[in-house]
């Protein structure tokens, strides 16, 4: 199957002054997003996250490499691929002057609709988004919240195939974030939509992301799904074992699936690859070395970890 | 290319320029106050030196033509300002339209509204001032306009190329570049009294031709042999040679991130 996104050695800099040497800020990216993925990007500010999604939107050209969307290059057919992607950034910008309604009809006739079309999908989204009351309040005068979810209304004015979000979330309240978490997800499941984001929020992107590929300094440095990830990194789960009487002198690092392991007076933390796999055998092991059963509490790793491991 | 789809993605630009322009209630002054101080002031400087009527005809149809200039080019260099200022360029940008949308939407307005000051100052002028605008006929006064509405046309796509290549500094660039064309232009006087060397440089202007081609039916010698030729075929070539420019410019800031920094 052809894959949503495909980008290979996407290579950009920029001049920051006449006398001084350009800076790199994508090196060598390669991408691969499989369609109906819901795939984030993260990493550090000055990562090269909005600078990668603008390429592959169009709005930036690469110095190398190339970049396939949809099976369209992102230089060669960008007119092409222009009417079956669309994007929302962080900080919603419309033009002040004009309506919620007025807006999403401005971007409709951009994408070419007309008459009862565009009327139906500028209906369809005022009420998916719940904009209906709004509908004849100007973009200056909304909240942060609402005209967050104008943005994500006109990204799907289009109804695109492939949608990207630059960090959709920040700003908003928790509760307003969660309702777009809600939304990308229920858009994703529904219509099969790919969906590209970028998020510094790690437990946003364990909650929406099949995948997850990890940005830094302009390197992509890692991509896959989570557990994949952990796997392969080597994190593992986190296991603690507390002992009434004291730590008994185990060595547990001879133990079956321990990575790596610290005792701390009566507890012992252990890295233990798959506790889901390895946790029984390893118990059944410490009780026969041990005179008492140990107290038993396990931590996954999560996208903390592997964001720490990979970024640092 | 589908026309219905093309005359969607034009109409988004006019429907949106008439929009911005019936809540902007500065964009109704700026129809009516600032050419109406220009047409006053101009009109009674013509009563004071106790003018000809041909002459003040002069006069004044350099002043009527300035102002019709500057409300048709605004629309066309505020069309790319607007989503500087409200930093919603990347939209337009990633939508499937092209520059040419942009120029014809947005120029299709500017020209409304220079009609509307043409048709505003020229009554003004002949019911306060007794300027005969009549006698040239209706075919000439429509080529006329017409000659204003390219001269308009060049400046505005002008200044969208500066806006894109330099920012939201470049709307300076529309005031500055159009004063400089009426200077040279022959705005108020023959541009046979301009010095040497500027005088030359004037033939290269269309916005003299036109006038000269005007004037010429209250009885003044024209500068050219045939000044709608030439007014007109330098238009087409500097409205070309902008347009390649604001390509090449889009370009520019495609490859430089103008566009994305612009909408931060």
């Amino acid at each position: 199957m052809q894959p949503a996104i495909d980008a290979q050695g996407l290579c950009k800099s920029f001049r920051t002054g006449y006398f001084r040497p350009p800076k790199e800020v994508l090196r060598e990216v390669d991408l691969e997003v499989a369609p109906g993925a819901i795939f984030g990007i993260l990493g550090p500010n000055g990562a090269g996250k909005t600078t990668l999604i603008s390429i592959l939107t169009t709005l930036l050209l690469p110095d190398r490499g190339r970049a396939a969307i949809l099976g369209f290059d992102v230089v060669k057919e960008a007119g092409l691929l222009r009417s079956r992607i669309n994007l929302a950034a962080s900080n919603a910008h419309f033009l002040w002057c004009l309506t919620v309604e007025e807006n999403l009809r401005f971007y409709g006739r951009l994408y070419g609709l007309g008459g009862r079309l565009l009327t139906g999908k500028v209906e369809e989204l005022l009420h998916l988004f719940g904009l209906v009351p709004h509908r004849r309040s100007t973009f200056e005068s909304l909240s942060t919240g609402l005209k967050q979810r104008l943005a994500l209304a006109k990204t799907l004015i289009n109804t695109p195939e492939l949608l990207f979000l630059d960090e959709p979330t920040t700003g908003l309240d928790p509760e307003m974030s969660e309702h777009i978490r809600e939304e990308i997800v229920r858009l994703n499941r529904e219509t099969g939509l790919t969906i590209l984001l970028t998020t510094h929020n790690l437990r946003e992107a364990e909650m929406l992301c099949t995948e997850v590929g990890f940005l830094k300094g302009g390197r992509l440095l890692a991509t896959g799904s989570i557990s994949d990830l952990q796997t392969r990194l080597g994190l593992g789960d986190h296991v603690i074992l507390t002992f009434k009487n004291g730590a008994p002198p185990i060595d547990f690092q001879r133990l079956p699936g321990v990575l790596s392991f610290e005792v701390i007076d009566s507890q012992v933390n252990l890295v233990l690859d798959r506790a889901e796999v390895r946790l029984a055998p390893l118990l059944e092991e410490v009780t026969q070395q041990s005179p008492e059963a140990p107290e038993v509490r396990i931590k996954e790793a999560d996208l903390e970890d592997l964001y720490r491991e990979i970024t640092h | 290319m589908r026309l219905p789809t093309e005359l969607n993605k034009i109409w988004a630009f006019a429907a949106r320029s008439l929009l911005i322009n019936r809540r902007n209630v500065f964009a109704i002054f700026e129809m009516l106050f600032w050419p109406g101080i220009s047409i006053f002031s101009v009109g009674l400087l013509t009563k004071f030196l106790k003018l000809e009527s041909d002459t003040v005809t002069f006069v004044l149809i350099g002043a009527i033509g300035m102002n019709t200039i500057q409300i048709a080019q605004l629309d066309l260099s505020y069309s790319l300002l607007y989503d500087v200022w409200s930093k919603s360029l990347r939209h337009n940008f990633m939508a499937p339209m092209s520059l040419r949308h942009l120029l014809i939407g947005t120029g299709l307005v500017g020209i409304l509204r220079g009609f509307l000051v043409f048709v505003i100052m020229s009554g003004l002028c002949t019911w306060l001032f007794g300027m005969d605008l009549g006698r040239p006929g209706v075919t000439a006064l429509a080529l006329f306009l017409a000659g204003m509405f390219l001269n308009a046309a060049i400046l505005g796509i002008l200044v969208i190329a500066l806006v894109l290549r330099f920012g939201h500094r470049a709307e300076v660039a529309a005031w500055a570049f159009s004063y400089l064309l009426f200077l040279v232009g022959g705005l108020y006087y023959p541009v046979t009294v301009l010095p040497e060397g500027i005088r030359e440089l004037a033939q290269f202007i269309p916005l003299t031709h036109f006038l000269d081609y005007f004037r010429n039916f209250y009885g003044f010698p024209l500068v050219s042999s045939s000044p709608l030729l030439w007014g007109f075929s330098q238009s087409v070539i500097y409205l070309a040679l902008c347009c390649l420019f604001l390509r090449k410019t889009l370009r520019t800031a495609l490859r430089r991130g103008t566009i994305i920094k612009m909408s931060e």
